[in-house]
Protein backbone atom coordinates (compact mmCIF):
# COMPACT_ATOMS: atom_id res chain seq x y z
CA UNK A 1 0.00 0.00 0.00
CA UNK A 2 1.08 3.21 -1.27
CA UNK A 3 2.44 6.07 1.45
CA UNK A 4 -0.99 8.46 -0.09
CA UNK A 5 -3.27 5.35 0.22
CA UNK A 6 -2.44 4.80 3.72
CA UNK A 7 -2.82 8.40 4.88
CA UNK A 8 -6.17 8.73 2.85
CA UNK A 9 -7.41 5.38 4.78
CA UNK A 10 -6.27 6.66 8.08
CA UNK A 11 -7.65 9.54 7.30
CA UNK A 12 -11.05 7.84 6.29
CA UNK A 13 -10.86 5.68 9.83
CA UNK A 14 -9.99 9.11 11.93
CA UNK A 15 -13.34 10.73 9.96
CA UNK A 16 -15.52 7.92 10.38
CA UNK A 17 -14.88 7.38 14.25
CA UNK A 18 -15.31 11.28 14.79
CA UNK A 19 -18.65 11.57 12.67
CA UNK A 20 -20.19 8.15 14.11
CA UNK A 21 -23.31 8.86 16.65
CA UNK A 22 -23.79 7.01 20.06
CA UNK A 23 -25.80 3.98 19.82
CA UNK A 24 -28.72 3.20 22.52
CA UNK A 25 -29.45 0.03 23.59
CA UNK A 26 -32.34 -2.11 22.09
CA UNK A 27 -34.87 -1.62 24.71
CA UNK A 28 -36.74 -4.84 23.77
CA UNK A 29 -36.89 -6.74 27.13
CA UNK A 30 -40.17 -5.27 29.39
CA UNK A 31 -43.59 -6.95 29.51
CA UNK A 32 -47.01 -6.09 29.17
CA UNK A 33 -48.27 -3.59 31.51
CA UNK A 34 -51.50 -2.38 29.97
CA UNK A 35 -54.98 -3.00 31.95
CA UNK A 36 -57.10 -5.09 30.13
CA UNK A 37 -60.24 -4.69 30.53
CA UNK A 38 -63.87 -5.75 28.80
CA UNK A 39 -65.48 -2.64 26.66
CA UNK A 40 -68.54 -0.98 28.11
CA UNK A 41 -70.56 -1.16 25.05
CA UNK A 42 -70.20 -3.67 22.53
CA UNK A 43 -67.68 -6.83 22.99
CA UNK A 44 -64.00 -6.53 22.89
CA UNK A 45 -61.56 -5.19 25.39
CA UNK A 46 -59.92 -1.74 26.05
CA UNK A 47 -55.66 -2.05 26.46
CA UNK A 48 -55.88 1.33 28.78
CA UNK A 49 -52.54 2.50 29.38
CA UNK A 50 -51.51 5.50 31.48
CA UNK A 51 -48.20 7.61 32.73
CA UNK A 52 -48.70 10.94 34.71
CA UNK A 53 -48.02 14.03 32.43
CA UNK A 54 -45.19 16.06 32.54
CA UNK A 55 -47.48 19.16 34.15
CA UNK A 56 -48.23 16.67 37.14
CA UNK A 57 -44.85 15.84 37.90
CA UNK A 58 -43.38 15.74 40.51
CA UNK A 59 -46.58 13.47 41.71
CA UNK A 60 -47.65 14.30 45.04
CA UNK A 61 -48.32 11.01 47.60
CA UNK A 62 -49.44 11.40 50.97
CA UNK A 63 -48.07 8.98 53.09
CA UNK A 64 -50.09 7.50 56.35
CA UNK A 65 -47.46 7.44 59.61
CA UNK A 66 -47.92 3.75 60.02
CA UNK A 67 -46.51 -0.12 58.84
CA UNK A 68 -42.87 1.71 57.55
CA UNK A 69 -44.87 4.24 54.92
CA UNK A 70 -42.81 6.89 56.06
CA UNK A 71 -39.45 5.13 55.42
CA UNK A 72 -40.49 2.92 52.65
CA UNK A 73 -42.40 5.46 50.14
CA UNK A 74 -39.31 7.52 49.67
CA UNK A 75 -37.07 4.22 48.96
CA UNK A 76 -39.83 3.18 46.39
CA UNK A 77 -39.59 6.47 44.38
CA UNK A 78 -36.05 6.49 44.49
CA UNK A 79 -35.99 2.97 43.25
CA UNK A 80 -38.78 3.65 40.26
CA UNK A 81 -36.74 7.26 39.34
CA UNK A 82 -33.72 4.66 38.90
CA UNK A 83 -35.85 3.88 35.33
CA UNK A 84 -35.62 7.00 33.82
CA UNK A 85 -33.01 8.81 31.64
CA UNK A 86 -34.86 12.06 31.14
CA UNK A 87 -37.26 12.89 34.08
CA UNK A 88 -39.87 11.17 32.93
CA UNK A 89 -41.14 11.18 36.07
CA UNK A 90 -40.67 12.09 39.86
CA UNK A 91 -42.85 12.12 43.17
CA UNK A 92 -42.44 13.82 46.15
CA UNK A 93 -44.27 13.06 49.67
CA UNK A 94 -46.86 15.71 50.82
CA UNK A 95 -48.36 16.33 54.18
CA UNK A 96 -52.14 17.57 52.80
CA UNK A 97 -54.13 14.51 51.58
CA UNK A 98 -56.55 16.44 50.01
CA UNK A 99 -53.94 17.73 47.88
CA UNK A 100 -51.87 14.52 46.88
CA UNK A 101 -52.23 12.55 43.77
CA UNK A 102 -51.74 8.74 45.69
CA UNK A 103 -52.86 8.62 48.94
CA UNK A 104 -51.19 5.58 50.61
CA UNK A 105 -52.80 3.92 53.93
CA UNK A 106 -51.65 1.01 56.04
CA UNK A 107 -54.25 -1.70 56.84
CA UNK A 108 -56.52 -3.97 54.40
CA UNK A 109 -58.22 -2.07 51.36
CA UNK A 110 -61.69 -1.27 51.82
CA UNK A 111 -65.00 -2.98 50.37
CA UNK A 112 -64.37 -1.64 46.30
CA UNK A 113 -65.98 2.22 46.68
CA UNK A 114 -63.52 4.08 44.65
CA UNK A 115 -61.91 1.60 42.56
CA UNK A 116 -63.48 0.54 38.75
CA UNK A 117 -60.28 -1.71 38.91
CA UNK A 118 -58.22 -3.33 41.77
CA UNK A 119 -54.74 -4.82 41.38
CA UNK A 120 -53.93 -7.16 44.29
CA UNK A 121 -50.65 -7.60 45.17
CA UNK A 122 -48.24 -10.16 47.28
CA UNK A 123 -49.66 -12.96 48.36
CA UNK A 124 -46.94 -13.29 51.45
CA UNK A 125 -48.52 -14.20 55.09
CA UNK A 126 -46.41 -11.28 56.24
CA UNK A 127 -48.15 -8.51 54.41
CA UNK A 128 -50.56 -7.51 51.18
CA UNK A 129 -51.07 -4.51 48.99
CA UNK A 130 -54.05 -3.32 46.86
CA UNK A 131 -53.53 -0.34 44.69
CA UNK A 132 -57.41 1.15 43.60
CA UNK A 133 -57.68 3.00 40.40
CA UNK A 134 -61.21 4.59 39.72
CA UNK A 135 -60.72 5.01 35.99
CA UNK A 136 -64.41 6.50 34.13
CA UNK A 137 -66.81 4.20 32.75
CA UNK A 138 -65.59 5.18 29.25
CA UNK A 139 -62.20 4.21 30.31
CA UNK A 140 -60.54 7.70 29.30
CA UNK A 141 -60.05 9.01 32.91
CA UNK A 142 -58.26 8.11 36.21
CA UNK A 143 -60.06 9.99 38.83
CA UNK A 144 -57.64 11.14 41.42
CA UNK A 145 -56.30 10.30 43.86
CA UNK A 146 -55.02 6.61 43.35
CA UNK A 147 -55.38 4.98 46.77
CA UNK A 148 -52.33 2.68 47.81
CA UNK A 149 -53.00 0.46 50.76
CA UNK A 150 -50.01 -1.73 52.43
CA UNK A 151 -51.43 -4.12 54.97
CA UNK A 152 -49.00 -5.55 57.61
CA UNK A 153 -51.28 -8.91 58.43
CA UNK A 154 -48.92 -10.47 60.69
CA UNK A 155 -47.49 -9.15 63.95
CA UNK A 156 -45.31 -6.43 64.24
CA UNK A 157 -42.21 -7.95 65.02
CA UNK A 158 -42.67 -11.15 62.62
CA UNK A 159 -40.02 -11.79 60.70
CA UNK A 160 -39.84 -10.79 57.56
CA UNK A 161 -42.58 -8.14 58.09
CA UNK A 162 -40.36 -5.39 57.25
CA UNK A 163 -39.23 -6.92 53.71
CA UNK A 164 -42.59 -7.88 53.26
CA UNK A 165 -42.99 -3.89 53.61
CA UNK A 166 -40.99 -2.55 51.64
CA UNK A 167 -40.82 -4.97 48.66
CA UNK A 168 -44.43 -4.19 48.69
CA UNK A 169 -44.91 -0.42 48.77
CA UNK A 170 -42.36 -0.37 45.97
CA UNK A 171 -44.70 -2.79 44.09
CA UNK A 172 -47.65 -0.74 44.83
CA UNK A 173 -46.04 2.72 43.43
CA UNK A 174 -45.29 0.68 40.47
CA UNK A 175 -48.89 0.41 40.10
CA UNK A 176 -49.69 4.32 40.66
CA UNK A 177 -46.52 5.04 37.97
CA UNK A 178 -48.30 3.02 35.23
CA UNK A 179 -47.50 -0.20 35.17
CA UNK A 180 -51.36 -1.60 35.55
CA UNK A 181 -50.32 -5.24 35.36
CA UNK A 182 -48.60 -7.86 36.84
CA UNK A 183 -45.63 -9.07 35.63
CA UNK A 184 -45.04 -13.08 34.31
CA UNK A 185 -41.74 -13.89 36.22
CA UNK A 186 -40.89 -14.25 39.42
CA UNK A 187 -37.46 -12.46 39.26
CA UNK A 188 -39.35 -9.34 38.37
CA UNK A 189 -41.08 -6.77 41.72
CA UNK A 190 -44.20 -6.27 40.06
CA UNK A 191 -45.02 -10.15 39.96
CA UNK A 192 -48.14 -10.42 41.36
CA UNK A 193 -46.42 -12.29 44.79
CA UNK A 194 -43.42 -10.51 44.72
CA UNK A 195 -40.13 -11.48 46.91
CA UNK A 196 -37.43 -9.87 45.01
CA UNK A 197 -36.43 -6.38 47.07
CA UNK A 198 -36.53 -3.98 44.01
CA UNK A 199 -37.17 -3.22 40.64
CA UNK A 200 -35.60 -5.55 37.84
CA UNK A 201 -34.36 -4.90 34.41
CA UNK A 202 -37.48 -5.72 33.58
CA UNK A 203 -39.73 -3.49 35.48
CA UNK A 204 -37.55 -0.26 34.81
CA UNK A 205 -37.29 -1.14 31.29
CA UNK A 206 -41.02 -1.23 31.43
CA UNK A 207 -41.68 2.08 33.15
CA UNK A 208 -39.43 3.53 30.63
CA UNK A 209 -41.04 2.66 27.84
CA UNK A 210 -44.72 3.46 29.22
CA UNK A 211 -43.40 7.09 30.10
CA UNK A 212 -43.21 7.33 26.16
CA UNK A 213 -45.64 5.67 24.96
CA UNK A 214 -48.67 8.07 24.19
CA UNK A 215 -51.65 7.39 27.29
CA UNK A 216 -55.13 6.71 26.17
CA UNK A 217 -56.01 7.14 29.93
CA UNK A 218 -55.61 11.04 31.64
CA UNK A 219 -55.34 12.06 34.99
CA UNK A 220 -58.21 14.06 36.23
CA UNK A 221 -59.16 16.05 39.59
CA UNK A 222 -57.20 17.40 42.06
CA UNK B 1 -9.70 19.60 36.45
CA UNK B 2 -10.30 22.59 39.02
CA UNK B 3 -6.04 23.04 39.58
CA UNK B 4 -5.39 24.08 36.00
CA UNK B 5 -8.03 26.62 36.07
CA UNK B 6 -7.33 27.69 39.34
CA UNK B 7 -3.34 27.93 38.40
CA UNK B 8 -4.37 30.04 35.20
CA UNK B 9 -6.60 32.21 37.09
CA UNK B 10 -3.87 32.86 39.46
CA UNK B 11 -1.34 33.24 36.65
CA UNK B 12 -2.74 35.80 34.76
CA UNK B 13 -2.41 39.02 37.27
CA UNK B 14 0.16 37.41 38.89
CA UNK B 15 2.71 37.36 35.69
CA UNK B 16 1.86 40.76 34.19
CA UNK B 17 5.02 42.11 34.36
CA UNK B 18 6.88 39.27 32.77
CA UNK B 19 4.16 37.97 30.95
CA UNK B 20 3.75 41.74 29.39
CA UNK B 21 7.43 41.57 28.10
CA UNK B 22 7.07 38.87 26.37
CA UNK B 23 3.66 37.53 26.10
CA UNK B 24 -0.09 38.23 26.33
CA UNK B 25 -2.81 37.58 28.26
CA UNK B 26 -6.40 37.74 28.00
CA UNK B 27 -10.13 37.61 29.36
CA UNK B 28 -13.06 37.12 27.05
CA UNK B 29 -16.59 36.53 27.57
CA UNK B 30 -19.29 35.30 25.12
CA UNK B 31 -21.72 32.36 24.38
CA UNK B 32 -21.51 28.72 23.13
CA UNK B 33 -23.58 26.90 21.61
CA UNK B 34 -23.20 23.13 21.23
CA UNK B 35 -24.41 20.07 19.16
CA UNK B 36 -26.53 16.91 20.11
CA UNK B 37 -25.17 15.64 23.49
CA UNK B 38 -27.02 12.53 22.74
CA UNK B 39 -29.47 10.69 20.56
CA UNK B 40 -31.57 8.07 22.10
CA UNK B 41 -34.56 6.32 20.88
CA UNK B 42 -37.15 4.41 23.06
CA UNK B 43 -40.33 4.63 21.28
CA UNK B 44 -39.67 7.78 19.40
CA UNK B 45 -35.98 9.39 18.98
CA UNK B 46 -34.81 11.38 21.35
CA UNK B 47 -32.41 13.89 21.46
CA UNK B 48 -30.55 15.65 24.17
CA UNK B 49 -28.56 19.35 23.82
CA UNK B 50 -27.34 22.67 25.69
CA UNK B 51 -28.90 24.97 25.31
CA UNK B 52 -26.62 28.52 24.72
CA UNK B 53 -24.44 29.33 27.61
CA UNK B 54 -23.11 32.30 29.24
CA UNK B 55 -19.08 31.17 28.60
CA UNK B 56 -15.89 32.91 30.02
CA UNK B 57 -12.05 31.95 28.89
CA UNK B 58 -9.21 33.08 30.93
CA UNK B 59 -5.73 32.36 29.13
CA UNK B 60 -2.42 33.53 28.43
CA UNK B 61 0.35 32.76 25.86
CA UNK B 62 4.23 33.37 25.33
CA UNK B 63 6.70 33.64 22.48
CA UNK B 64 7.41 30.52 20.53
CA UNK B 65 10.37 31.51 18.31
CA UNK B 66 10.56 34.25 15.67
CA UNK B 67 8.11 33.86 13.43
CA UNK B 68 5.29 34.99 15.42
CA UNK B 69 4.09 31.83 16.99
CA UNK B 70 3.19 31.71 20.60
CA UNK B 71 2.26 28.50 23.03
CA UNK B 72 -0.20 29.30 25.32
CA UNK B 73 -2.82 27.46 28.03
CA UNK B 74 -7.07 28.50 28.17
CA UNK B 75 -9.56 27.24 30.52
CA UNK B 76 -13.09 28.40 29.60
CA UNK B 77 -16.32 28.26 31.84
CA UNK B 78 -19.77 27.88 31.10
CA UNK B 79 -22.74 27.15 32.69
CA UNK B 80 -26.21 26.51 31.16
CA UNK B 81 -29.55 24.45 30.48
CA UNK B 82 -29.92 21.12 28.76
CA UNK B 83 -32.83 19.61 27.98
CA UNK B 84 -34.47 16.77 25.51
CA UNK B 85 -36.25 16.91 22.80
CA UNK B 86 -39.24 14.35 21.44
CA UNK B 87 -41.24 14.31 19.29
CA UNK B 88 -41.38 18.23 19.60
CA UNK B 89 -42.19 18.73 23.01
CA UNK B 90 -39.08 19.81 25.08
CA UNK B 91 -38.30 18.68 28.65
CA UNK B 92 -36.01 20.90 30.83
CA UNK B 93 -33.17 18.63 32.55
CA UNK B 94 -31.69 20.96 34.56
CA UNK B 95 -28.10 22.62 34.93
CA UNK B 96 -24.67 21.63 32.98
CA UNK B 97 -21.43 23.34 33.47
CA UNK B 98 -18.73 22.61 31.59
CA UNK B 99 -14.84 23.38 31.91
CA UNK B 100 -12.25 23.16 29.50
CA UNK B 101 -8.46 23.46 29.98
CA UNK B 102 -6.80 23.55 26.75
CA UNK B 103 -2.96 23.97 25.61
CA UNK B 104 -3.06 25.95 22.56
CA UNK B 105 -0.57 27.06 19.91
CA UNK B 106 -1.36 30.58 18.04
CA UNK B 107 0.07 32.24 14.65
CA UNK B 108 -0.52 35.29 12.71
CA UNK B 109 -2.88 34.89 10.22
CA UNK B 110 -3.09 38.44 8.71
CA UNK B 111 -3.43 41.95 10.23
CA UNK B 112 -4.74 41.27 13.54
CA UNK B 113 -5.75 38.22 12.77
CA UNK B 114 -4.44 35.10 14.08
CA UNK B 115 -4.96 31.28 13.97
CA UNK B 116 -5.23 29.10 17.16
CA UNK B 117 -5.49 25.29 17.47
CA UNK B 118 -5.50 22.85 21.01
CA UNK B 119 -5.89 20.22 22.66
CA UNK B 120 -7.17 19.24 26.36
CA UNK B 121 -9.80 18.12 28.33
CA UNK B 122 -13.62 19.16 29.04
CA UNK B 123 -15.37 18.07 32.29
CA UNK B 124 -19.40 18.04 32.80
CA UNK B 125 -20.78 18.89 36.20
CA UNK B 126 -24.30 18.44 36.14
CA UNK B 127 -26.63 20.23 38.90
CA UNK B 128 -27.96 17.13 40.30
CA UNK B 129 -26.94 13.45 40.09
CA UNK B 130 -29.67 11.83 38.02
CA UNK B 131 -30.78 10.80 34.31
CA UNK B 132 -27.85 10.44 32.19
CA UNK B 133 -25.33 12.05 34.67
CA UNK B 134 -26.94 9.80 37.56
CA UNK B 135 -22.88 8.36 37.76
CA UNK B 136 -21.30 11.58 37.53
CA UNK B 137 -20.30 14.22 34.78
CA UNK B 138 -17.45 13.06 32.18
CA UNK B 139 -13.80 14.21 31.86
CA UNK B 140 -13.16 14.09 27.87
CA UNK B 141 -10.57 14.91 25.46
CA UNK B 142 -10.86 17.73 23.69
CA UNK B 143 -9.63 19.58 20.80
CA UNK B 144 -10.46 22.94 19.27
CA UNK B 145 -9.36 25.59 16.62
CA UNK B 146 -10.44 29.45 16.15
CA UNK B 147 -9.51 32.79 15.13
CA UNK B 148 -8.69 35.70 17.10
CA UNK B 149 -8.89 39.30 16.04
CA UNK B 150 -7.16 41.81 17.88
CA UNK B 151 -7.95 45.78 17.67
CA UNK B 152 -5.53 47.53 19.80
CA UNK B 153 -8.19 49.95 22.33
CA UNK B 154 -5.07 51.79 24.80
CA UNK B 155 -1.48 51.33 24.82
CA UNK B 156 -1.24 47.87 25.84
CA UNK B 157 -4.51 46.90 25.64
CA UNK B 158 -6.10 45.07 23.12
CA UNK B 159 -9.79 44.38 21.79
CA UNK B 160 -9.88 41.19 21.66
CA UNK B 161 -12.77 39.02 18.99
CA UNK B 162 -12.58 35.36 19.26
CA UNK B 163 -14.53 32.35 17.58
CA UNK B 164 -13.60 29.13 18.54
CA UNK B 165 -14.65 25.75 17.65
CA UNK B 166 -13.86 22.45 19.74
CA UNK B 167 -14.98 19.00 19.93
CA UNK B 168 -14.81 15.95 21.75
CA UNK B 169 -16.91 12.84 21.97
CA UNK B 170 -19.45 12.60 24.99
CA UNK B 171 -20.86 9.61 26.72
CA UNK B 172 -21.19 8.84 30.66
CA UNK B 173 -21.21 6.37 33.03
CA UNK B 174 -24.74 5.83 33.46
CA UNK B 175 -25.29 5.29 29.51
CA UNK B 176 -22.46 2.55 29.62
CA UNK B 177 -24.01 1.06 32.49
CA UNK B 178 -27.52 1.08 30.13
CA UNK B 179 -26.18 -0.33 27.32
CA UNK B 180 -25.17 2.73 25.14
CA UNK B 181 -22.12 1.85 22.91
CA UNK B 182 -19.64 4.27 20.90
CA UNK B 183 -19.77 7.90 21.78
CA UNK B 184 -21.56 11.23 20.43
CA UNK B 185 -19.46 13.61 18.32
CA UNK B 186 -19.98 17.24 20.42
CA UNK B 187 -19.25 20.40 18.37
CA UNK B 188 -19.23 23.24 20.20
CA UNK B 189 -18.65 26.89 18.76
CA UNK B 190 -17.94 30.21 20.45
CA UNK B 191 -18.31 34.06 20.36
CA UNK B 192 -16.62 35.78 22.64
CA UNK B 193 -15.14 39.25 23.00
CA UNK B 194 -12.30 41.06 25.06
CA UNK B 195 -9.14 42.85 26.49
CA UNK B 196 -5.79 41.21 25.94
CA UNK B 197 -2.86 42.89 27.22
CA UNK B 198 0.99 41.98 26.22
CA UNK B 199 2.62 41.90 23.13
CA UNK B 200 -0.25 40.55 20.56
CA UNK B 201 0.95 41.35 17.15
Amino acid sequence: MSRPVRWAAAALVVAAAACSDIAPPLRSDFYEWRLIVPKTTGSGEDSLTFHWPHDRIPVRIWVEDAASLPQNVPNAIAAWREAFLYDEFDATVVSDSNAADVIVRSGAAPGIQFARARLHSALATECAGATDLDISDDHTQLRLPVRVYIDPRSEPNAPGLPACLALTTTHELGHALGIWRHAGAPTDLMFADPTVAGPSERDLATAEVIYHVPPNVEAVGR
Amino acid sequence: MRKPILLLALLCPAGVSGLAAQGTYYARLGAIGASNLLRDVIVDEITVKQSIAPMLALGGALPLGERGYRIGLEGTFASGKFHSSESGTDTDLGTVRTGTVMLELDGPLYKGFRWQAGLGGIKYWPSGDDGIFREGGPLKFLAGAGVDFRRPVMAKWDLLTSLRYDWHRFTTDELEQRGFSQTQGVSRVSLSIGLSRGTSR
